[in-house]
């Protein structure tokens, strides 16, 4: 499958055995639900094919998949949550009385005899609307919908990711019971241990590719965190970027006791003209602490001090007003307006720098020559000022969700925060942003990257900061940076 | 090799395919409403005067006062369903106050403080509570609507009103009706706030992209709020000045503004910047019904036949609009 730029997949071969639990690991963007979709039939591969029993098969659609003995239970489920479990189990089979009237009793009946064919030891209450039962009982519901029909592959994406841990074994018996019955299942975790413990072999995948395929029982989890991210022999390695000299400004700001959802520290601080790099799999808590410092949303308790005063307000615009910058992730949806010009998106954050004195009246020559200052600083190729911003490339639309927190920003923003910063940009881009961060920290601006991009983080950071579980757990100065140092880091300790 | 110039071939054909298409879907509408001008004109015989253009202008002056209003609304992704019956609020209350013997500007300002409520009432369901506008306006307009016929009786009010008033609605300078400096002012000072302001420029932020206006640090409440108390601010002078032109105070009167002023707003939202709502192309929108309605009078057209064309129009132009865009509102 191609996307625009890059191949999502690329020439991946993988087997799948009907008397295993194979589990699928990568990182965002290694390709995971790509090969996922394809298997499922919800995507047409561009060129390559599915075969079971050496047959091939033609998924042109999910319901075709299913035809196929291929079901999918992706990770928020796919329940009607007003209907019962039973009714659940048979949407769209429900036994008739008569044309188009359900027959209640055999309905409940036959969703009871599924359940204890399938799983003799497990107690759900079938009768209960399902958004009611605790979340196990609904995957559990869900994976017996996918056996109603003939089944021989069971796709399972990240089914416990929303389990609290009693309910997730429950659902591990479940998963490990089934290729004793003959059904193949793939699972798709970024929790290690969990695919570890369950799964009968592996297949790791990095950047569209296949790197391996390892038996379970053979592999620790820090050496598949290394088959997940090592990058060796990158084309991007860059030297023009100098190091700070590790002398840094005041305070800029500190977080103390900061709890949000699973994720606590203890406490953090940065300074002026510090980069700051917070590193760690998927899921460990890094991108929701730097998001919660400026957003303030799901943060249950915690002190934050900016520049010595404590910051009471809970919101988004009381950051912004303190000097903080944030450029988030998925920008599209969080950062810019696709439908706004070029200009429009820049001036976005400050639109009264091009305003005459304080009357609010904006003067387009001036905001006309303040967007062409920052196109030119960051280098965005656009044909003009007036180009639509949707019709821009990523990296382009990258520096775009920066440029907004400098275009007429009078006293620079003393602190940024940026999650995922280079996310879907391509080199070149990659190189100038990563170079314009190291230019605002020597103008004093502290910096804050959660990146899944280790080598980023070791090309930008004075200081990383690993998350392992949600919790930060080491620190590891800029002299001690590696990447066989950041792997041992982000992996080490897991529960 | 071979392949990349062939690619580049490719995009410099897209490309100007792709500004063919963008100019067709900014301005298509302009096209349309120019054409059908242009139809009536050398068709209709009494359509190309000087005393049938002011006649439309006059006709579509409150329309396009709440068209206005509700661009507001529109450009912050929010929907006024109660403007109908808020025009019929100011429509009586501004009467009635003027046949008790308050004084002229008192009752208008009065007018204006009723719309000021409706929208703080509005929005505060809207922001503070949490009720998507579309439901909570359906809501207000009916208790409006309720409050409106319980004052009256359902009864129209006349008689008595001062001369000042029934000229803001009758009258005429050189010529030109008074109503159409009304609603060219709310027209320029609307279109000045929203194109020319920061105010207008946060307000479509929070239309844009919600989610990117308040990461931007932009005060999302206040401005969705602003937009639902400009719906009914709008709402409230075209009520006051309807019941001048209509020289009483009527409690129905405002109703098919509703309709009609949704209408403005889908059709402007066709033209100029496709999907966003905007000033003049409200203006448009309301020229646009105008020309339709007055065109079709003149052939001696039945009024129902004109509201089916009416809605036939509404339709195509939300398919035009839910087509080329990601429209969505609720």
């Amino acid at each position: 499958m191609r996307f625009p730029g890059t191949r999502a997949l690329d020439s991946v071969t993988v087997d799948f055995r009907f008397d295993e639990v194979h589990g699928v690991i990568g990182e965002n963007g290694a390709g995971k639900s790509t090969l996922m979709n394809v298997l499922s039939g919800s995507l047409a591969p561009t060129s390559g094919r599915v075969s079971i029993d050496g047959r091939e098969l033609k998924l042109s659609s999910p319901r075709q998949a299913l035809s196929c003995g291929i079901a999918y239970v992706s990770q928020e489920g796919s329940l009607v949550p007003g209907l019962s479990g039973a009714e659940n189990i048979l949407l769209g089979a429900e036994p008739k009385l008569a044309r188009g009237v359900i027959d209640a009793a055999a309905l409940h009946r036959r969703a009871r005899e599924l359940t204890t064919d399938w799983f003799p030891q497990v107690e759900v209450d079938l009768r209960q609307p399902v958004g009611s039962l605790p979340m196990a009982d609904q995957k559990v519901i869900e994976i017996i919908r996918a056996l109603r029909a003939n089944m021989r592959l069971l796709i399972l994406d990240e089914p416990t990711a929303s389990l609290p841990s009693r309910e997730k074994e429950r659902l591990w018996d479940i998963i490990r019971s089934l290729p004793k019955r003959g059904i193949g299942v793939v699972l798709i975790s970024h929790f290690l241990s969990e695919v570890k413990g369950l799964s009968d072999r592996i297949t790791v995948l990095r950047d569209g590719q296949r790197v391996a395929t390892l038996d379970a029982s053979g592999v620790t989890e820090e050496q598949l965190v290394d088959l997940m991210l090592r990058r060796t022999g990158d084309a991007q390695q860059d030297s023009t970027v100098e190091p700070g000299n590790g002398v840094f400004g005041d305070t800029v700001l500190t977080a103390a006791d900061w709890h949000v959802g699973n994720v606590v520290v203890s406490s953090f601080e940065i300074r002026a003209g510090e980069i700051v790099g917070l590193i760690g799999l998927t899921g460990a808590g890094h991108f929701e602490f730097a998001r919660s410092l400026y957003t303030r949303s799901g943060v249950v308790r915690g002190r934050c001090e900016v520049c010595g005063r404590t910051i009471a307000s809970r919101s988004a615009r009381a950051m912004q007003r303190q000097g903080i910058a944030f450029i988030p992730d998925r920008r599209m949806e969080n950062a810019l307006i696709g439908e706004w010009d070029l200009r429009e998106n820049l001036a976005m954050v400050h639109p009264e720098h091009a305003a005459m004195g304080r009357s609010g009246i904006l003067k387009r020559r001036t905001e006309a020559i303040e967007a062409d200052r920052i196109k030119k600083l960051l280098n965005v190729k656009a044909s003009s000022h007036y180009q639509l911003l949707k019709n821009l490339s990523g990296g382009n639309k990258q520096k775009v969700a920066i440029g907004k927190w400098l275009y007429g920003a009078r006293e620079r923003y003393r602190l940024m925060i940026f999650v995922q910063p280079t996310e879907g940009v391509d080199v070149g881009a990659k190189l100038e942003i990563h170079a314009h961060m190291r230019r605002l920290a020597e103008r004093g601006v502290a910096i804050l990257i959660a990146s899944s991009d280790l080598l980023e983080v070791e090309i930008v950071a004075n200081r990383a900061i690993a998350f392992v579980d949600g919790r930060p757990v080491e620190e590891i100065p800029r002299e001690r940076f590696s990447e066989s140092a950041f792997i041992s880091a982000i992996s080490g300790s897991r529960q | 090799m071979n392949t990349d110039a062939e690619t580049t071939v490719a995009s410099g054909d897209v490309r100007t395919g792709l500004i063919q298409k963008e100019w067709m879907q900014k301005y298509s509408t302009l096209l349309v409403l120019i054409l059908m001008f242009v139809l009536f004109s050398l068709t209709v015989d009494r359509f190309l005067t000087a005393f049938n253009l002011l006649n439309i202008i006059q006709q579509i002056s409150m329309l396009t006062i709440v068209g206005v209003g509700l661009t507001f609304g529109f450009a912050a992704k929010e929907i006024d369903l109660s403007v109908g019956f808020t025009v019929g609020l100011s429509a009586i209350l501004v009467p009635l106050l003027l046949t008790m013997g308050v004084a002229l500007p008192v009752a208008l300002a009065a007018g204006l403080a009723a719309g000021v409520v409706v929208g703080v009432v509005n929005a505060t369901l809207v922001t503070s509570v949490g009720v998507p506008s579309l439901i909570a306006t359906l809501a207000t307009g009916s208790i409006i609507y309720g409050i409106n016929f319980l004052t009256t009786e359902g009864r129209a009010i006349y008689g008595g009103l001062p001369d000042a008033y029934l000229w803001m609605g009758q009258g005429r300078i050189a010529g030109i009706p008074a109503l159409a400096f009304f609603m060219f002012a709310c027209v320029l000072v609307a279109w000045f706030l929203m194109e020319k302001t920061v105010f207008g420029r946060y307000l479509y932020a929070v239309g844009g992209n919600l989610k990117a206006a308040e990461l931007s640090g932009v005060n999302v409440k206040l401005f969705r709020a602003a937009s639902l108390v400009a719906c009914s601010l709008f709402a409230v002078i075209a009520g006051a000045l309807l019941a001048a032109r209509l020289g009483s105070g009527q409690p129905n009167a405002g109703e098919r503004y509703l309709l009609d002023g949704l209408a403005t707003v889908f059709i402007g939202m066709t033209m100029f910047r496709p999907g966003m709502a905007t000033v003049k192309g409200t203006f448009c929108g309301a020229l646009f019904i105008g020309i339709v309605n007055n065109g079709l009078n003149l052939i001696g057209m039945d009024t129902y036949i004109q509201s089916i064309v009416k809605g036939v129009i509404i339709l195509i132009a939300v398919a035009i609009v839910s087509r080329t865009t990601k429209l969505k509102l609720l």
